[in-house]
């Protein structure tokens, strides 16, 4: 039996599940679902836990390999699919399932948009720190599956530190849950770090509980700027030394300040500025941007503390607009070049000039430029490898440049990949080496995905 | 394998002057500081991750099961020994390995005790967050195993949320590394899963924590109520107001009379409760969050909010708070300390719940507890030489966790499932969910060889959920519970 017809020979049984208005199999609509070309045989929106339940079960009676997609922002990541026979979109899993404003936790189903949910618990002054990129289509259960992070990590941790339960579906249908409601709770194995950055391989992650934070009141973005990235890293150095605890606190390469919002980059005075030095010549400058969030006296603290290197002061729909920008950075990029690859390097902090000179010297070895973001606290960096060249790269230069960057990072360090063009794919890793046990991610991975029908070839292949 | 010839072959190991088995030797660690006891076979003591890995092959070879030990400072039966096991003590594997304060990133060994870690980075300015009350004498690893808490995980989180890396251990023996010294991990947190689960999937045998920056300035509040409720009260409109305290203690009334009466701590003698409110960041943030506090105090009805004035001050509130179940124990035989964990906008009704089990079952229960996270640790006070008392106080802890979990709680916030609670997890969970568990469980650690019987129930009362039963531990001294 071909590949097609073992899905196609289930697409009834499918729509008794989850209702014939909620499965999609007209080739031509399917190709938005598809992954690195591979387009699903059969896409179906599952309505509940149950239903989920019931379409794995089914995928694993028929050997059906299953991918999961939230948003579609993040489904670069991870090697070629092997076969995608069904998609399971989670839009119908999108309901606020509880929300408790006086309790600051919530409970969300896993096809709800970031945006959305920012949106719903700001009504009550509250705050979910997920600023993953596209936050107005990307899904929490996208962010989870991807451990989806972007510059507030810096201030609020990565998501793994405020999931506090979570709901998913194993590879072969039983419907589990780790955690709860309380924001402090040891009871069993902590099943939200399993799933999360698992990119649905354990799991369909149908509903996740969050605790919440006060929304900060206020906020300011202080922009400095330095002639060599070891200034910028001396900057670092004295600001995680300090008592001051930023928001944010992002390095932006000389070569990525294109892909952010002019009036943020250059000194120029409107409602939202204040100039404090002349503008410099441009594309030469590191940039760090750090964000600090309290009353006007802990604010005039960091502007004191910050001194002589601060050239600009952001408020306001400015401030919200650059960080927006910074987010969205690598879909800023990709939409002026498509060609372009996508690197997440995680380093400890010191080690971030190293990661990033190694970044430079493969980018330029393979005709490249190497423009970076990245969360200076932390030691999480995005890179961003754009072809210097008009014409598509070769595909051996995707891998090389990898490569390359990978045998310049320090021990502990990791590069994976998390988009370039799919053909460059067959030629290479995206996931790399890990620090982690490999062996035993492959046992877990057994236990709860036995057929291994989830994202078949796209990770622990 | 007999007996002796397991014994033979570790001591082959690890040296006959690391073994121990003589009764009077092996009953020291037949308890940790919970109501359950279990006598091991043997203790032994490794001095490193390979003979960690040859004692784990040897066990596995004989099926002997391996119970691991930090201090024995648990409150959930985590570290005693079931099913002829034999305890794998840690006090000799207790170095701090490296210190990398450029990276904020510190390694030890798994028998390195919590205080000690932050005294040897004090000095520059640094310190390990996690603060359980034991933290004089609990070790990293068990904190680990524990995931343990503490009031300061208010808002700086447990121990998850700092260790980023875990040498581990496979019951096999087989040695691997979970995550490193990068803040995220690559590939899946395996870290992030070990952590917390209670020496039942591998032992962590060097650890790579996160140092935290001392903080600028530190307000403490002692604010005073007549009534357990208005203090509940507060406790949630502190949280409404956007304040986020580092530590928000409760004490209700009789609790702190007996804590006072013990340390001196200056606690009110006539008042219904108190809290314990301490603010830390930046000196202007901190100022301007200890007026609000004090603000939201005021607004519903305390009697009088107190600042202390300096270090001294401080560190005297925080004695009676870290000393109290010490304080219990000059007043008690015996008594058990629940772990349940509410939804703050609960606490009112819990507390008035709590009184009122403590009504049905004829019994005391002083509530001292992590009012800013909902965890409540109600004390009940008994004596365990009287058979009855001790059954009333058992039903009565069974009673507190039902309520817990009827509004949306848990079992436990941070003293862990262990043995205590292992067969009130069917409340908690689905048995799907806890087959998902046990899969993962036995994944790794097939023959139950580590921490066998521990966080999951056993397979009957898995599928009698209604007849959970509930514990039959032998309550323990009190005077071992300072350590909480």
């Amino acid at each position: 039996m071909s590949v097609a017809s073992a899905a196609a020979g289930i697409t009834r049984e499918l729509a008794a599940v989850v209702g014939q208005e909620n499965v999609l199999e007209d080739p031509s609509l399917l190709q938005k679902f598809s992954v690195d070309e591979v387009a699903p045989t059969v896409a179906v929106a599952p309505g509940s836990a149950e239903e989920v339940a019931a379409v794995l079960r089914l995928a694993n009676e028929r050997d059906c390999a299953v991918v999961t997609g939230g948003g579609g922002t993040r489904q670069s990541i991870g090697g070629i699919p092997e076969r995608a026979d069904i998609l399971i979109a989670t839009s119908r899993l999108n309901a606020i399932e509880h929300f408790d404003p006086a309790d600051l936790t919530i409970c969300i189903g896993a096809g709800a948009i970031v945006s959305h949910v920012q949106e719903e618990v700001a009504r009550h002054n509250l705050f979910l720190p997920i600023d993953v990129c596209r936050a107005d289509s990307a899904t929490i259960g996208g962010s989870l599956a991807t451990g989806g992070n972007g510059p507030l990590q810096q201030g609020y941790g990565a998501i793994r530190e405020f999931c506090i339960g979570v709901k998913f579906v194993t590879g072969d249908g039983k419907i589990a849950k780790g955690g709860g409601r309380v924001v402090k709770n040891v009871a069993g194995y902590d099943l939200m770090k399993l799933m999360i950055g698992s990119l649905g391989s354990l799991g369909v992650i149908v509903s996740a509980n969050f605790k919440l934070f006060p929304r900060p009141r206020r906020t300011r973005t202080f922009v400095a700027h330095f002639a060599t990235l070891e200034e910028a890293a001396r900057f670092r150095n004295q600001i995680v030394d300090s008592p001051l605890a930023p928001m944010c606190f992002e390095l932006v390469s000389p070569e990525a300040e294109e892909y952010l919002p002019r009036e943020a980059i250059q000194s120029v005075t409107d409602g939202d500025f204040r100039l404090n030095a002349p503008p410099p010549p441009a594309r030469t400058l590191w940039r760090v941007f750090l964000r600090a969030a309290g009353s006007d006296a802990v604010l005039d603290r960091y502007h004191r503390e910050l001194g002589k290197n601060i050239i600009n002061e952001i408020e306001g729909e400015g401030e919200t607009r650059l960080w927006r920008a910074m987010s969205n950075f690598s879909e800023t990029v990709l939409s002026l070049n498509r060609y372009a690859m996508f690197v997440r390097v995680s380093v400890p902090p010191q080690f971030i000039p190293m990661a990033l000179a190694a970044a430079e010297n493969a980018a330029m070895e393979n005709n490249f430029m190497c423009a970076a973001v990245g969360r200076l606290g932390i030691g999480s960096l995005v890179l961003a490898f754009v072809p210097l060249l008009e014409e598509p790269p070769a595909v051996m230069q995707y891998g090389n440049a990898t490569s390359a960057l990978r045998s310049g990072l320090p021990r502990d360090g990791w590069a994976v990949v998390t988009r370039c063009p799919s053909d460059a794919k067959r030629h290479f890793s995206v996931w790399g080496t890990t620090p982690s046990d490999l062996q035993t991610m492959h046992i877990l991975k057994q236990t709860l995905d036995p057929r291994g029908i989830l994202n078949r070839g796209r990770f622990l292949v | 394998m007999r007996f002796p010839e397991v014994l033979k072959r570790l001591r082959a190991i690890v040296g006959s002057d690391a073994v121990l088995d003589r009764a009077e030797d092996v009953m020291l660690y037949e308890f940790d500081a919970g109501v359950d006891r279990g006598t091991p076979r043997a203790v032994i003591f490794p001095r490193s991750t390979e003979q960690v890995s040859q004692i784990m092959r040897v066990a596995t070879e004989a099926s002997v099961p391996v119970v691991p030990r930090g201090a024995g400072t648990g409150l959930s039966g985590g570290s005693v020994a079931r099913n002829g096991a034999i305890v794998m003590a840690f006090a000799r594997m207790n170095r701090i390995l490296e210190i990398d304060l450029d990276n904020h990133r510190a390694v030890v060994q798994p028998g390195v005790v919590n205080l000690e870690l932050t005294q040897a980075v004090a000095g520059r300015g640094f310190y390990f967050a996690p603060d359980p009350s034991s933290q004089k004498a609990c070790t990293i690893g068990g904190n680990v195993a524990e995931n343990s808490g503490g009031p300061h995980t208010l808002a700086y989180g447990v121990t998850v949320n700092h260790v980023t890396g875990v040498e581990v251990v496979l019951p096999d023996g087989r040695i691997a590394q979970f995550g490193g010294k990068t803040t995220d991990a690559c590939g899946y947190d395996l870290a992030g899963f070990f952590i917390g689960s209670e020496g039942t999937l591998g032992i962590a045998t060097k650890i790579t924590v996160k140092l935290t920056r001392l903080p600028e300035a530190v307000a403490t509040l002692l604010a005073i109520f007549d009534t357990v409720d208005d203090a509940a009260r507060t406790v949630a409109a502190i949280t409404a107001e956007g304040i986020t305290p580092a530590a928000l203690e409760m004490l209700d009334g009789w609790t702190l009379r007996a804590v006072e009466a013990a340390t001196h701590a200056g606690y009110p003698l006539d008042s219904g409760a108190v809290l314990l409110i301490e603010l830390e960041g930046l000196r202007e943030a901190v100022e301007e969050q200890a007026e609000a506090a004090r603000a939201v105090c005021n607004a519903q009805n305390a009697r009088e909010v107190r600042k202390a004035k300096d270090e001294k001050e401080r560190a005297l509130l925080w004695k009676g708070r870290k000393e109290a179940f010490a304080a219990i124990g000059r007043l008690s035989h015996s008594y058990y300390t629940q772990d349940g964990v509410v939804p703050r906008t609960k606490i009112p009704d819990t507390l008035r719940y709590v009184e009122e089990v403590g009504k049905k079952h004829g019994l005391h229960i002083g509530n001292v507890f992590h009012a800013g996270d909902g965890n409540l640790h109600p004390i009940i006070l008994f004596d365990n030489r009287d058979a009855d008392q001790t059954q009333r106080t058992l039903a009565a802890g069974k009673d507190i966790l039902e309520y817990c979990i009827s509004v949306g709680g848990s079992i436990t916030g941070e003293h862990g499932v262990g043995m205590e609670k292992s067969d009130f997890m069917p409340l908690l969970f689905t048995p799907d969910d806890l087959e998902v568990m046990a899969r993962l469980r036995n994944a790794l650690n097939s023959a139950s060889i580590l921490n066998p019987e521990k966080i999951l129930p056993s397979t009957r009362s898995c599928l009698e959920i209604s007849g959970a039963p509930i514990p039959q531990g032998k309550p323990a001294q009190s005077y071992r519970g300072e350590w909480l």
